[in-house]
Order: structure tokens, then sequence, then C-alpha cells
């Protein structure tokens, strides 16, 4: 990695055990990226895999594999019975469950202390208090970290009135139940709130069972502004923020660490609330707590995420820290890491199958070609491989490309080349939309806002380029002739998929995730 | 020899006509020829026209040739067609597969008229539902799936003859 980081986080001080073996409860980059440190910590890996991930390149990242089930995720990777059965198979002694699936399942983590695995995250009892979005503001205001004004449990329209005239228009009205922007409005005036939260409390009702609504300040334009903190049932340290307010519909597209709006002062001060929940939850294990920053400087407490990010690499290359090492050492009973001093600056982009260009819908098919970028301080996150099918069972995200630099400037310019060098064949995804983003003033400029993404369009590229119809052409025509290179074979099926692996799968392939 | 060929690329077809000698390309498009030399640099073919090359990675893959260009990914639809000759498409309209996924509902009945807007089909992917509607007044002439089917990207669903203009709603 760049010369700048010196100072590397030291690893935890005395590690009384290790764990004998650990299963990875998940799929994809993250199960790719746990196996990764769990290798490096010499400490032997499991894989799980559902009937649609038999191929899939997390299967034969572990030492070894159990199928837990069909496709769908109830049935597979949400089934803790499968997974502690898989544990108990293999003597796998401790859990890693990644994020998503079973990461935030109070109850999968109480059933792992009953079947004698250890839970790398953390108690049942500190994910229920932190993990759900009632209690943690109760303990966000009991910690005196600033939460939204508003009032939970609005009963009726009159009720919602006279909150909105507390706390001052334009307000969101969001279910209680919810989550990912269902069931939210937002109310600018006084005459249209009746009927928003009418129809508000029916959307609740019908998509969460539970027609409870809470009615909040509308903080906008805000950031979305994130602390990772690392704890161990009796401290808890910081490791600064990363902005993710590039989203859409509630997912994020690009993170970075640090924010352009955070001050040292303010990074204090937001460290310091996270720090107190922690403590206060006698949280142990990786956890992350989200806020809205308003533009003026003001913070407020979102909700925290009882598990690693997806974004956790912008903070490891910033601190030079293996932030899934550091979930086993607190697991094993090892103590926290002491955070070092941050160097430069990181940017991480979601490469996602989606089709920017028509309604961002999902894409499936097989991956015919695949070349990743390299170069100093680049990092690829993958879970895909050249011939794998994508398929729909799934979330989306096939790949976090991550820059490092010494400035915003140089990490923004190394990511915009990392993806220009990407190539993914056979499967559309949103590549030129990261690109689009990290081009635009808004991004260089560092005004980036929740609603930046979704409050404009971003059109498709104009035109084809006439070197892209020369390519087609040589492909379909001759790809012998024109590319006396090594590998050509002209003599199967042109239309096979497996001769364009053969021809440009092989070469192009380079394994991902260079560590930082 | 000058291959013409019809490459569809989001909806629209582009007639082209390519030569290729050796390491020399020859593109004819829209009345103007670009000329360039092309090479092979590890998984990319190199596109050298004058002063600029440009990168590309290629691959065939079903229907088609995926071609990826700094950063930016094209699939083209290829239809080769006789030298001298139109593609035979366009006078019908054509509702393709914008992903892969299985088609979860027909509307669309052969014969029938639609106005435009007028729900053809539902396809379904990663738990989302697509909607594909006709995209102006016509009469369906062919309904090349069924509900069930699994459907790849650029695949034909529908057929559309769109109306004449006196017909017009």
């Amino acid at each position: 990695m760049s010369a700048a980081r010196a100072d590397l986080a030291k690893p935890a001080a005395a590690i009384p055990r290790s764990f004998r073996k650990v299963l990875v409860a998940n799929r994809g980059e993250i199960a790719i990226r746990v196996c990764r440190t769990l290798q490096a910590m010499s400490i032997p890996s499991v894989a799980v895999y559902s009937d649609a991930d038999r191929g899939s390149p997390h299967v034969r990242a572990a030492d070894e594999a159990v199928r837990i089930g069909p496709p769908a995720p109830a049935d597979s990777y949400l089934n803790a019975q499968a997974i502690l059965d898989a544990a108990r198979v293999t003597g796998a002694d401790a859990i890693h469950p990644g994020y998503g699936f079973l990461s935030q399942s109070a109850a999968f983590a109480r059933a792992c202390g009953e079947a004698g695995v250890v839970f790398i995250g953390p108690s049942p009892e500190a994910m229920e208090r932190l993990g759900d979005k009632e209690s943690s503001r109760r303990a966000a205001v009991r910690c005196g970290v600033p939460v939204i004004p508003g009032a939970e449990d609005v009963p009726d329209a009159a009720r919602a009135l006279a909150e909105a005239n507390r706390i001052g228009l334009p307000v969101l009205l969001k279910a209680a139940g919810g989550g990912g922007g269902r069931g939210m409005r937002r109310v600018a005036s006084v005459e249209a709130l009746a009927e928003h939260f009418e129809s508000a409390r029916r959307e609740a009702l019908a998509a969460f069972g539970n027609g409870r609504i809470f009615v909040e300040k509308l903080v906008h334009p805000a950031r979305h502004v994130e602390i990772q903190i690392l704890g161990d049932s009796r401290d808890a340290v910081a490791f600064g923020e990363r902005e993710c307010s590039l989203q859409r519909r509630y997912q994020k597209v690009v993170e970075e660490s640090p924010s352009s709006a955070v001050t040292p002062r303010l990074r204090t001060a937001m460290e310091g609330a996270a720090i107190s929940l922690a403590r206060d939850a006698r949280y142990a294990g990786a956890a992350t707590v989200e806020f809205l920053l308003g533009t003026d400087g003001d913070f407020y407490f979102l909700e925290v995420n009882t598990r690693l990010q997806v974004e956790h690499p912008v903070t490891e290359m910033r601190f030079g820290i293996d932030l899934v090492r550091a979930q086993i050492e607190i697991a094993a009973g090892g103590s926290l890491p002491k955070p070092t001093a941050p160097s430069g600056h990181a940017i991480e982009a979601r490469l996602n199958a989606e089709d920017p260009f028509q309604s961002f819908l999902p894409q499936a098919g097989t991956i015919l070609a695949l070349v990743w970028p390299g170069g100093d301080g680049v990092r690829v996150d993958a879970g895909i491989a050249a011939g794998q099918t994508i398929q729909t069972h799934y979330d989306s995200l096939l790949a976090k490309i991550v820059a490092h630099g010494a400035t915003r400037e140089e990490a923004r310019a190394r990511l915009r080349t990392a993806l220009s060098e990407l190539a993914l064949l056979g499967v559309r995804t949103n590549q030129r939309f990261l690109l689009d983003i990290l081009a635009d003033d808004a991004f260089r400029t560092g005004a980036t806002y929740t609603d930046t993404l979704e409050s404009r369009t971003w059109p498709p590229p104009e035109g084809v380029p006439d070197e892209a119809l020369v390519a087609a052409g040589v492909a379909l025509f001759a790809p012998r002739e024109a590319l006396a290179g090594v590998g050509e074979r002209d003599d199967l099926d042109r239309y096979s998929p497996w001769l364009t692996l053969g021809a440009w799968g092989r070469p192009g392939f380079a394994p991902p995730g260079r560590t930082p | 020899m000058s291959r013409p060929l019809t490459l569809r690329h989001l909806g629209q077809a582009l007639d082209v006509a390519i030569t290729l000698r050796g390491k020399d390309a020859v593109l004819e498009r829209d009345g103007r020829r670009f000329e360039a030399t092309v090479a092979r640099d590890g998984a990319w073919i190199e596109v050298r026209s004058g002063d600029r090359a440009r990168r590309c990675a290629v691959a065939r893959g079903g229907r088609g040739v995926w071609v990826s260009v700094e950063g930016t990914t094209y699939f083209f639809e290829a239809v080769e067609r006789e030298a001298g000759g139109r593609a035979a498409v366009a006078s019908a309209d054509e509702i393709r597969a914008p992903m892969t996924g299985r088609v979860v509902a027909v509307q669309a009945t052969p014969g029938t008229k639609v106005r435009e807007g007028d729900l053809l089909l539902s396809i379904e992917a990663m738990k989302m539902e697509f909607k594909l509607t006709a995209p102006e007044d016509g009469t369906v002439l062919e309904v090349a799936c069924a509900p069930g089917d699994r459907v790849e990207l650029g695949q034909l669903l529908v057929r559309l003859e769109p109306a004449a203009d006196g017909e017009r709603a």
C-alpha cells in the first residue's frame, strides 16, 4: 500500500484463546473477505452454501463447505438450524455472520450460545438494546446523544398536527415497524398532514402489520455520516467516520472516509456520542452508529448497525486495521485494538448487477469475461468469478472497488481509473453510473447529500464509439486473424459462452481482493 | 471483404459495415469511414486510429456481443445482413426483455389492438417486477413467451404492428 501509511494498528496484545475453526454464515464478497482474514490468522474456515451457490467463489474461498439448503434465503442463509448443524458437523466453534442475513438476529446469537458456538458479534442483549430502533433511540436520549426531535406512537391525525406544530414543519412521517423507506412521508404543509398520516398508517399496517407512526422533524438537506466503533463490553473505541450520503432508495452507492463536512471538533463529538452508546449497552464487537448531519452542523442519531458494514473497507484503508480480525479477537476474549492516526482518504464504489439506464432493474446472466483493476491504493472485494451465473435470489452487490489516496482528489482519481480499467461482460452493471457520480461536480466538490442521486436524472452515455463497433466486429468475424494471440480457439461453436471464456476469461481473471 | 452488420443497442439498430484484413479494420457507419488497426493486449483488443488508442474487452455470448470500453459496457445484439441489404427488422415494434428473468404474466394476445401504455406483460427478477407496456398504438402480431418462461436479456417477447396514422387514438 501507499508509503504514507506508516502506522498500522498494533494487533491486540494478548489473545487468551483462539478459535479452532470458524464457520462463515454468509455468501458473496463478504464471505470471501472474512475467509481471507481467517486464512491470515491460520484459523480453518467453513463456508455454507445454498443450491444456487454450489459453484460460487465463496465456496472455494473456505477450507471446507457445507450445503445448507435450497436457494430461497429462508431455507438456507436464514436457516439458523441448518447453519448450526453445519457448525456441529464440521467442528466449528465460532460463527461469523457477515452482514445481512442472520447478522442482526438476536435469536440466532442466542441459539449459537445455547449450541455452545461463539457468535462473532455482540451479545443478544446488546444487540436488542442497540439494534431495535425504539430501544436504541431511548438509549440515545439516556446517553445525551441528540435525536431528531419528534414523537413516537402518534395515535391520530389531530395529535400528529399538534406534534408537527410543536417541532415545526416540514416533518417526516415514519412507520415504527418500517425500514428501507417504506411507509415514509415528507409533509411540508399543515393542510396535507391529515391525508398523509392516514395513508402512511394504512401502508404501515399493510406492510408491517403495525400501524404505529412516528412524527419527526425533517432534516433536509442532510448528509449520512456514521461512526465505526469496536467494543469489548467494558470499553469502546472509535475509528472515525464514513460519509454515505450517496444513496438510491436507501441503498448506499458510494461511501468515503473522512467526510468533507466533518470538522475535527464535530468528529470528536460524534465519536463521543457513539462510544457512550456502546458503553451503555456493554457492547462487544464491531458496530456502526449512524447519524444525519444537517447543513448547520447539528447531528442527530439515526440507528446502530450491530454488525460489520458493507462499507467497512474505507475505514480499514485509512486506519490500516483489519476490522474482521478485530471482531474475531474480541469474540475470543482479546482486548481492543488501539486506534491509530488515520491517513489519507478512501472512497468505495459498489458494483451492482443492475441497469442504471433502465430503472436500475436487477440483472442476471453469466459472467463471460472479467478483468479487475489494479494499481497503487486500489482494493477489490469481490464475490464473483468469470463463468459464474449471477442469479436473482440474492442482492445485487457484485463487488466493492475501493481506492485510497493521500488526498480526497487522489483517491477519487484512483477510483475513477480503477473503474475505467474494470471490465465485466455478460451481465449489465452500474459501472458507468459509478463513474458518472465520481466525475460529477457534486461529488468532486463534496456537496453530497442524501437526495443528491435521486433528485436528478443520470442519462446514459450518448452514442456508441467507433472503437466499440470495430471490437464487436472483430469478436464476431475474425477472432483468429486479428488477434493472433495465445489461447485463441475458433474451432468450437462460435456462440458458446465457453468459447469466449476460454479466449477471454482466463487471461483477464485476476484473483480479487488485494488487502490494504 | 466488407460485411454488413446490424448491431442492436438499447432498442436502436446501428447499420454498419466492417472490413477486417489482418490487423487492419475499416468501419463504415453513417456514411463515413473509420480506419483502425486492431491488436490484442492481454484480455483486451486495442483499437488504434491515428493518435488515439482505445482498449476494448469483448466477449461473444448468447445472442450477441459484449464490449467494454473505458468503463462503459455495451451489449449488441448482432444481425448479419446480406451485402447491400437491410436487416429484416424495423417494420414492426419489437418488445424485448430488458433483463434476464421470469415472465410472471402475459396480457398481450395476438391479433388484438393495444393503445400506447397498455400492459403487455410482466417480468420478475430479484423480487422486482417490471411491467412492459406498448410503446405506441398498434396490433399485437406475435407473443413469443408464456407465463413462467425464463427469458434472457434482449430476447424477443412481443411483436407489435404500429397503427397506421389514421387509426391512432
